[in-house]
């Protein structure tokens, strides 16, 4: 009988902290869960806005692979939501597409890519590489004409990858 | 047990990193610029205070055979609490240390403190020791990252210095950019930085020991 105690005592104590943890932190979850969902939305639109600065951008429908979600930007474009796979874990960009099917801009919105390395697709002098262009894209090492990051053929390849699929679906929406 | 052995401790002689040798996958894995390594390094320091203070109140009522569990439970929540507030207040922060945060949850230097000093001492002595071994670790990460910065990218205070938004600045160019060796930020180099430093505190710790030794030889 003596252990039947010593187990439910282990049993109820555990239980406590476990049940205490769980109340504190869906408080701290309430405190933070709009201010987080807020700052997501706000980096999303900021991103839209820098890739293809539009009043409205109305939703379309998406089913592509690899594709979140897709905008029409007015009458000036579409932008689209992309995730492709990097280096060290999914990459979110958003890619412009302008009227005439034409890249207006990439931003890149999260990355794990490599600090210094990959983590140089952030900028700009990388990302401007792709304004303008159309049909589809590869970096030099594969024959194209997207100068590859020093030391991030992957990443590179992976942003590439990323605006083509962009280019595609607005080629099949348009 | 004072403060100041205490901090001693935490710096060289018994430092997470570099003489316990804790923690060593985030240290390797963050330390390429140095916005990462204080983040990383003060997350880890309010974590490790608050679990050990929790740890140390409840070192009485949790019985000897959940006790792992019982810590783990406590050090997953305030990780969590952390992770989301990081998220909610410091985004770039967040976002740079990705995955990281969350596996603070499993960092041995935590419940390496939590078993071996705060279930067994008072409340003020295990948050000193919460304190002290965060400002070893944050101290260890720091300079890992200003040396495989300085060596790997060529620069000094990625994320903290320079032109730029917060956590994505340029920080302050030293070497020219094509100068700067790509190893040392690659894990390889994490390798190499963390032996020579690791044998650069042996070093010291012994020197320290050896002096000590004659100080008390002479009196």
């Amino acid at each position: 009988m003596k252990n039947g105690k010593y187990i439910l005592r282990l049993t109820v104590t555990l239980l406590l902290i476990t049940a205490v943890v769980a109340g504190l932190l869906g408080f701290v979850n309430y405190l933070t869960e709009d201010k987080i969902a807020a700052g997501q939305r706000e980096k999303a639109k900021n991103a839209m806005q820098e890739v293809l600065p539009a009043e409205n951008y109305e939703p379309l429908e998406v089913s592509a692979e690899g594709i979140n979600a897709a905008y029409r930007a007015d009458d000036l474009g579409y932008v689209v939501d992309v995730t492709v796979n990097g280096f060290g874990g999914a990459i979110n960009m958003m890619v412009g597409i302008d009227a005439d099917g034409r890249v207006a801009g990439v931003s890149i919105v999260s990355h794990s890519e490599t600090a210094s390395l990959g983590a140089n697709c952030t900028r700009e002098d990388f990302r401007t590489q792709f304004s303008g262009a159309e049909g589809t894209l590869a970096v030099v090492k594969d024959g194209g004409t997207i100068e590859a990051l020093t030391g991030a053929t992957v990443t590179s390849r992976a942003v590439t990858s990323g605006v083509n699929l962009a280019l595609e679906f607005v080629k099949g929406v348009q | 047990m004072s403060f100041k052995k205490q901090l001693k401790d935490g710096l060289l002689t018994n430092n997470p990193v570099l003489s316990q040798l804790l923690g060593m996958c985030s240290t390797m894995a963050i330390t390429t610029t140095l916005f990462n390594g204080i983040g990383m390094g003060l997350s880890v320091m309010v974590i490790l205070i608050c679990s050990n203070v929790v740890i140390s109140l409840l070192r009485k009522v949790i019985p000897d055979k959940i006790r792992i569990a019982a810590y783990i439970v406590v050090i997953a929540g305030f990780v969590t609490m952390v992770d989301l507030l990081l998220k909610a207040y410091v985004p770039a922060l967040s976002e740079s240390l990705g995955v990281f945060i969350p596996l603070i949850v499993v960092n041995c230097i935590i419940l390496g403190r939590a078993e071996a000093f705060a279930s067994k001492h008072g409340v003020l002595a295990s948050a000193a020791d919460g304190l002290t071994q965060g400002i070893g670790y944050t101290a260890a990460l720091v300079v890992m990252c200003i040396i495989r910065e300085f060596l790997g990218s060529g620069t000094f205070g990625k994320g903290v210095f320079g032109a730029g938004s917060f956590g994505a600045t340029d920080g302050i160019r030293i070497l020219p950019e094509q100068y700067p060796a790509l190893l040392v930020i690659l894990p390889v180099g994490g390798f190499l930085t963390l032996g020579c430093l690791i044998a650069f505190t042996q070093w010291l710790n012994r020197r320290i020991a050896q002096k000590e030794a004659q100080k008390e030889a002479v009196e």
